[in-house]
């Protein structure tokens, strides 16, 4: 079942005249219908968590607004920039009314006086394609000034960010929006709070994805929404599959779906040949391709049972010929390329890490690096201001606890005169045809 | 009192101010979390994580509010699962930390380890070594060794000049932006930012000139590494070397208090010198921050061009010829002699000069430049006593009119520009933009030279500007002089006199006057008896005999030698050479203020001491020394041995200095912050031992002050298509003592004038071009044409002392004068 | 070309007329910046601060923090590689080996030409079409060296019709 990726059963629904054919902005005219605070309450009932990460329920963070705030402003995370992660485009891309709708839903829900959706970068053709949707909206009275006749004005505005993941933190992408060096603020306040948000005002950011659902939950009611999934993971969800998979690609499945599902009747991969799955991107501790680990529905809460993350679902796929001391370093290489540098523990330790990863991957590796380099990302977890100095420790951690074997073949002691041995072969040998 | 709350530190409670910041609650308990980034002058970023803890919060029953026990009856904790951030916490009931735990141990040490995986080993080489807040945290919760592999570390620029001040060393560089945050925050000129991201993050500045800020030096002072040097001191010596001299800022009304670091020194024949000069704590005056041209500005008291023996007529003389030829000119006058007083001399040396010439029966006491009008004002209704500009907040206001004050006093533009930040009302008043403009809440404008009507009618003129003034909590009138002539900055000051009186902002801490008077002793020559009106008088009449004592006449006064020639003698006490050339018949070398003892009155009214810091250029003696031998050879007693002894004598005859003896003034109190104290915040030289000053109350303080209407002059218009010409002030300038000053020379900009781009395209100049400008009768100069929007049409803004002999159109009385101005290219046509 | 050229006037003052405050035009007036000079010049990061009405250094300072600003001069045509893991794990390596050998430039660097700019970055969310690049912002998807020679050559055929169309 779609409720997102709709744009793949409807051809160009992404023009306002065919979005509205099927069923657009009804759960805008419905919420204008509604208080404020019924909206909230109806979003908080159906359970909708956040999926750009954190899963943190979205009527809940709406709830936090103060009420009585004359600016109040919704950014709509659109920088999708977590390895492995492109669900977000292909929503914007097929279907990019429906976001915009629950952006405005979520506007009308928290009275904001204006809706900023902040596109990574690369997203140029996206920014193009929704300012004509947001065009077309206002023009409808959808947008803009006194909508649907309401009184209520809020413009929506996009803005495109220049190649930082770390703009993706919530903080750091307003710090960005206001022309400040995109870096992750102190919190509290927090953006819900007033002084914490966009230009110090109380702000609600959600995913893309998060926002999408929206429309649907309001015309559909939380009930419905609540019956797909399970009692803690309600809803659909855009899994990225990509990697060492026969057909990569989004699929919008329901939540609890066991991974077994996913990877081997839709995206086609053999279970026997399933070294490792990075669940979450390059930035969720990582799990070996075990039966256990595929008969693991995909929920928020089982996954945490296996001591993982579902984060935002960017699913990596890495077979048996994938060496995982190259895995952790190109996962560490990714994240001293995106640490900001704000926090000492995140700037020094991605350098370091990739540094002496490097140096064991060139076969130059002592005996105790695997052990220094286990040690100084357990030494980066938990002390930084944002969580990409988690993110940057567990691919090392995890790595290493769950494939030790493929981190000490690089170290061991070499018989003295002898030659280093050839090195093991690396994923990036393989070249996979992808459907 | 404030209120407080209880914390529980390592299972101890404790009272602390409510909505403290943790790292400083934590201080004053006596438990020293170590921080990087955090400074308590700055807000919270959070960023290096060396002050993690252990923290949480005492569980309260949510339907009772009752603490919770568990079974043991101890209050119950919740945790935070991972270690948080001191400096980002602000106290709060209940809040429970623990900083003892091996778990906040190993945060400690890992955070150094990064730090210092990344450090060059430069500490034998380096100017922080010593007083390094990275060296010392190393030593107390450092790894003993490291686990990198030395080739991985990053290589980087060890020289970037960020300007011509101040240079960065990358490699030591730890990305704290303490740097980037004060001169973002505490200044308002935000020249440096980090470039790239994560370990490529680097310091720059894009300005022109680089590092673009009168306050840049203040960054080398908080950096907590030897990443930020001075230009100046940079490899100058080791800190452990210096001693630390406590002293006051030399230039202006701020009276900063300063620290000079002396070392014994080859170049001086191995005597003490000065290597640096950097901010000692005083959190009323300046609290830890300099402008640059004090902590630059040192070099003239060891300038090649500094007087080093007394001289009568052409020649070389011993002091006792000299001070009997002195004393034979003074007798020979008596009555017929006047003094003029440079506003650098010390209250010492004002009393020994006032005496001098009371013996004598002379009351013809001038100051020194006279361009300000209305210390006398400051005294009866000045700043109250107690006050704070530091304190200042949402309901107060503060009015700046006619002055510059980014230029004048900056060290005062800083904190008002921070007091605008907390909230203060700030207006600022003048016919021109100046930099204060950029932080004002408001902006009020008014004709060339009418400062004066302006204020004095400014319920008419600006009634919801009065209304601003009148209903603020607190208010704080700064009255320059630019634009106006004595008489009218005389009446511009009383005109802000009356407002204070009638809106009842006098006599209390944190309300009243203040004026940028030149040079940093303009109250005491007021208290002293020296006017600015007496310097007009004695200008239109010269006395048979006149004695000048530090002050520049024939460089500050295009028409000195003019009225000069009238006198028949001159006796001159200088710190220079050539500054009354030959026309003196005595000539007397004194010293400066770093090589004796003394004290200034801040426009505050703060006397404040200053110490001996390095020993005499030649024969040179302090000037009241200098005097009080004349007086003796006069037989007017015997010369006081020591400062301290006149000051004695001048706290019992002058009732102003009346409980300022130097025992007085050397009283210090613990400041707060604590910055100074301790190792981590900045180099030593920051403790204040010196002294914090007195402040001499206000008349107003005491009791009831009147207003009177301001005699308001007539304000000069423009006529004939003349020009109005402002003299206006610039700090980095070619005055005589600042000229030595090297390092700084390239940001003096050649002699230039300020116009309107509208009556440019008249004249037709371009910017960059050259006007020719002409006084009524007098001689003309060129200089280049610089443009502004601001300055209202018929005006031309032109500041003094870009020129290193007196600019013929900058007038010491700072009046506004009718020329002439022409595009110097149709002069030229009309020569050739 | 300079920003303030007319051909942005009316970009410029959308952009502006976004925000409450004109520090946040600074991204996009990066961008057009980037576009009118061909990269962030010394005078587009003056140009940007005036408008904005912010310090240069905070501009030169925003433009050095992302990775799509360039603060040197570039190709006409700028290359951003995914080599990041899901890619890499689909050939993305030897694909920009190959790419690179065949323009004869390291990595960021230039081509003799002057044409092409080539540069490894992280993931560009397009995980699933591997091997990928986007030329100038713009998506190119399931590549192969056959693909990226033609392209290539047709690029390099293109200036040279240019160039011969101007000297005839
Ligand atoms: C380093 C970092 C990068 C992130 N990147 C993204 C991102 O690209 N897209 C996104 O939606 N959320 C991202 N997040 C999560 C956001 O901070 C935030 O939690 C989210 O946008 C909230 O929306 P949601 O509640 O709808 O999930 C990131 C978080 C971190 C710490
Ligand atoms: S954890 Fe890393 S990315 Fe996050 S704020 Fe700190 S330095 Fe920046
Ligand atoms: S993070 Fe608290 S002092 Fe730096």
């Amino acid at each position: 079942m779609r409720l997102l990726l709709r744009g793949r059963d409807i051809p160009d629904l992404h023009r306002l005249s065919v979005y509205q054919a099927n069923g657009g902005y009804e759960g805008l005219k419905k919420a204008l219908t509604m208080k404020p605070a019924e909206v909230i309450d109806e979003v908080k009932a159906s359970g909708l968590r956040g999926r750009g990460g954190a899963g943190f329920p979205a009527g809940v963070k709406w709830s936090f607004i103060p009420q009585d705030e004359p600016i109040k402003y919704v950014a709509v995370n659109a920088d999708e920039s977590e390895t492995g992660t492109f669900k977000d485009r292909e929503i914007m891309e097929g279907n990019p009314h429906q976001m915009l709708e629950g952006a405005l839903i979520c506007a009308w829900a928290i009275q904001a006086t204006a809706v900023y959706i902040y596109l990574r970068g690369e997203f140029w053709d996206i920014g193009d394609l929704l300012d004509g949707c947001i065009a077309d909206a206002a023009a409808a009275g959808f947008a803009g000034k006194d909508i649907l006749g309401s009184g209520w004005s809020c413009p929506v505005y996009t803005h495109l960010g220049a190649g930082a993941y770390i703009c993706g933190e919530e903080s750091a992408m307003l710090s960005s929006l206001e022309g400040v060096l995109g870096q992750p603020r102190v919190r509290p306040p927090f953006p819900a709070q007033k002084g914490g948000g966009l230009y110090r005002e109380a702000t609600v950011v959600n995913n893309v994805e998060t926002l999408t659902n929206v429309p649907w939950i309001l015309t559909e009611g939380a009930d419905a929404f609540r019956a797909i999934g399970t009692e803690q993971s309600a809803g659909t969800k855009v899994f990225c599959v990509s990697g060492h998979v026969p057909r990569p690609g989004n699929y919008e499945l329901p939540l609890g779906t066991p991974f077994r599902e996913l990877l081997v009747d839709h995206a086609g991969c053999d279970p026997d040949n399933i070294k490792a799955i990075l669940p979450s991107g390059g930035s969720g501790p990582i799990v070996p391709g075990t039966d256990e680990v595929l008969d693991t529905p995909l929920s928020y809460e089982a996954m945490q049972g296996l001591g993982t993350i579902l984060g935002s679902a960017s699913i990596i796929v890495m077979d048996n010929s994938v060496d995982m001391t190259w895995v952790a370093s190109r996962v560490t290489k990714f994240f001293k390329h995106e640490s900001c540098g704000k926090c000492t523990p995140c700037r020094e330790g991605t350098y370091w890490l990739d540094k002496v990863l490097d140096r064991i991957l060139e076969g130059e590796g002592r005996p105790e690096d695997v052990q220094l380099i286990d040690n100084v990302a357990k030494n980066m977890a938990g002390t930084t201001l944002c969580a990409l100095g988690d993110f940057a420790a567990n691919p090392i951690i995890h790595t290493i606890s769950n494939f030790p074997d493929d981190f000490n073949a690089h170290v061991q002691p070499k018989p003295e005169e002898e030659q280093p041995a050839a090195r093991p072969a690396r994923g990036g040998r393989r070249r996979r045809a992808s459907a | 009192m404030a209120e407080t709350v209880t914390i529980v530190v390592n299972d101890r409670e404790y009272q602390v101010p409510a909505g403290a910041n943790l790292v400083d609650a934590a201080r004053s308990i006596g438990d020293l979390i170590p921080v990087f980034c955090y400074h308590p002058k700055m807000a919270p970023v959070g960023m290096c994580r060396m002050c993690l803890v252990e923290m949480g919060s005492i569980q309260r029953d949510r339907a009772s509010g009752d603490i919770m026990l568990d079974d043991e009856g101890v209050p119950q904790v919740r945790w935070f699962p991972t270690l948080q951030t001191a400096c980002t916490t602000n106290v709060y009931e209940g809040l429970v930390i623990r900083t003892n735990t091996e778990q906040v141990d190993d945060a400690r040490e890992n955070v150094l380890e990064f730090l210092l995986t990344s450090h060059p080993l430069d500490c034998p080489i380096c100017d922080k070594g010593g007083e390094c807040p990275l060296q010392n945290l190393t030593m107390e919760h450092g790894p003993g060794k490291t686990r990198m592999v030395f080739g991985d570390k990053l290589k980087l620029d060890k020289h970037v000049p960020l300007g011509d001040l101040v240079f960065l060393d990358e490699e030591r560089c730890i990305q704290c932006a303490r740097c980037v945050r004060f001169q973002d925050e505490i200044v308002g000129d935000d020249v440096l930012a980090f470039h790239e991201r994560g370990r490529s993050l680097q310091i720059i500045t894009n300005s022109d000139p680089g590092f673009d800020s009168y306050f840049s030096g203040n960054t080398t002072d908080i950096c907590p590494v030897g990443a930020l040097t001075t230009a100046d001191f940079r490899f100058g010596a080791r800190p452990w070397e210096l001693t630390d001299v406590p002293s006051i800022d030399p230039w202006d009304a701020a009276g900063s208090n300063i620290s000079l670091s002396t070392r014994l020194d080859r170049d001086a024949g191995g005597r003490a010198i000065i290597k640096r000069v950097m901010p000692r704590q005083n959190e009323y005056v300046n609290e830890i921050w300099i402008s640059d041209k004090v902590r630059f500005g040192h070099h003239f008291t060891r300038s090649a061009d500094r007087l080093a023996w007394p001289a009568t007529g052409e020649s070389r003389a011993t002091w006792a010829e000299a001070l009997q030829g002195a004393a034979n000119k003074l007798r020979e006058a008596g009555e017929d002699l006047a003094i003029i007083a440079g506003s650098g001399l010390s209250n010492e040396d004002l009393y020994a000069l006032r005496r001098l010439a009371e013996g004598l029966g002379s009351s013809r006491l001038g100051a020194w430049p006279p361009t300000h009008g209305g210390a006398d004002l400051v005294a009866q209704v000045g700043l109250a006593q107690g006050s704070n500009l530091g304190t200042l907040c949402r309901g107060d206001a503060v009015l700046v009119i006619a002055s510059d004050l980014e230029e004048e006093v900056p060290l005062w533009r800083l904190r008002l520009k921070q007091a605008r930040d907390r909230g203060a009302l700030l207006l600022v008043a003048n016919a021109r933009h100046t930099r204060l403009d950029d932080f004002a809440s408001r902006q009020l404008r008014y004709a060339t030279g009418g400062a004066a009507e302006f204020l004095a009618n400014l319920e008419q003129e600006d009634e919801a500007a009065h209304g601003l003034l009148r209903d603020a909590n607190n208010l704080v009138i700064v009255a320059g002089a630019e634009g106006l002539d004595l008489a009218g900055s005389r009446a511009l000051m009383q005109a802000a006199a009356n407002i204070l009186v009638e809106t009842g902002h006098v006599g209390r801490p944190n309300n009243g006057l203040l004026s940028p008077l030149p040079g940093p002793n303009g109250m005491g020559l007021h208290y002293l008896g020296f006017t600015p009106e007496n310097t007009l008088d004695i200008m239109a009449n010269p006395p048979q005999t006149l004695l000048v004592a530090q002050a520049d006449l024939l460089s500050d006064d295009p028409a000195a030698p003019e009225w000069l020639v009238k006198v028949d003698n001159i006796v001159e006490m200088t710190l220079f050479q050539d500054t009354l050339g030959d026309r003196a018949q005595v000539v007397l070398p004194i010293q400066s203020f770093a090589e004796r003892d003394g004290s200034f009155t801040s426009g505050e009214r703060r006397v404040q001491r200053f110490y001996r810091a390095q020993g005499p250029v030649g024969e040179a003696l302090p000037a009241w020394q200098v005097v009080m031998r004349i007086a003796e050879v006069l037989g007017q007693g015997r010369a006081k041995s020591s400062a301290a002894a006149v000051m004695l004598e001048m706290s019992q005859q002058v009732p102003a200095f009346e409980g300022c003896r130097y025992r007085d003034l050397g009283w210090t109190e613990k400041q707060d912050p604590a910055v100074g104290e301790d190792p981590w915040y900045g180099g030593t030289a920051l403790l204040n031992r010196g002294g914090l000053g007195v402040q001499i109350p206000a008349d107003a303080d005491g009791g009831e002050v009147e207003s009177c209407a301001p005699d308001l002059p007539e304000s000069v218009k423009s006529d004939e298509g003349k020009f109005l010409i402002v003299p206006t002030t610039r700090l980095y300038n070619r005055e005589r003592a600042f000229r030595a000053t090297e390092i700084v020379s390239p940001r003096v900009p050649a002699p230039f004038a300020l116009l309107n781009p509208g009556d440019a395209q008249r004249l037709g100049v371009n910017a960059g071009g050259t006007v020719e400008i002409e006084v009524d009768d007098g001689p003309a100069v060129q200089v280049l044409a610089r443009l502004d929007e601001s300055i209202p049409r018929g005006s031309l803004a032109l500041p003094r002392h870009l020129t290193t002999t007196a600019m013929p159109l900058t007038p010491a009385a700072g009046t506004v004068s009718r020329v002439n101005v022409q595009s110097a290219a149709m002069v030229q046509t009309h020569d050739a | 070309m300079s920003l303030h050229d007319p051909r942005y006037k009316a970009r410029i003052a959308g952009h502006l007329a976004k925000y409450p405050d004109k520090r946040s035009a600074v991204m996009p007036l990066l961008y057009i910046a980037q576009e009118a000079y061909g990269w962030v010049s010394p005078r587009g990061i003056q140009e940007v601060a005036e408008i904005c009405e912010m310090d240069p250094t905070q501009v030169k300072s925003i433009a050095g923090f992302y990775t799509m600003y360039s603060e040197r001069e570039k190709g006409r045509y700028w290359l951003h590689v995914c080599t990041d893991l899901p890619c890499a794990l689909n050939g993305a390596d030897t694909f920009y080996r190959d790419l690179r050998e065949y323009l004869g430039v390291e990595d960021g660097g230039t081509s003799a030409d002057g044409l092409f700019t080539v540069e490894h970055v992280m993931c560009l969310a397009a995980c699933d079409k591997a091997p990928m690049l986007q030329c100038n912002f713009r998506y190119m998807e399931s590549l192969d060296m056959e693909k990226m020679k033609a392209w290539i050559e047709d690029r390099r055929a293109e200036l040279q019709a240019a160039g011969q169309g101007q000297g005839s």
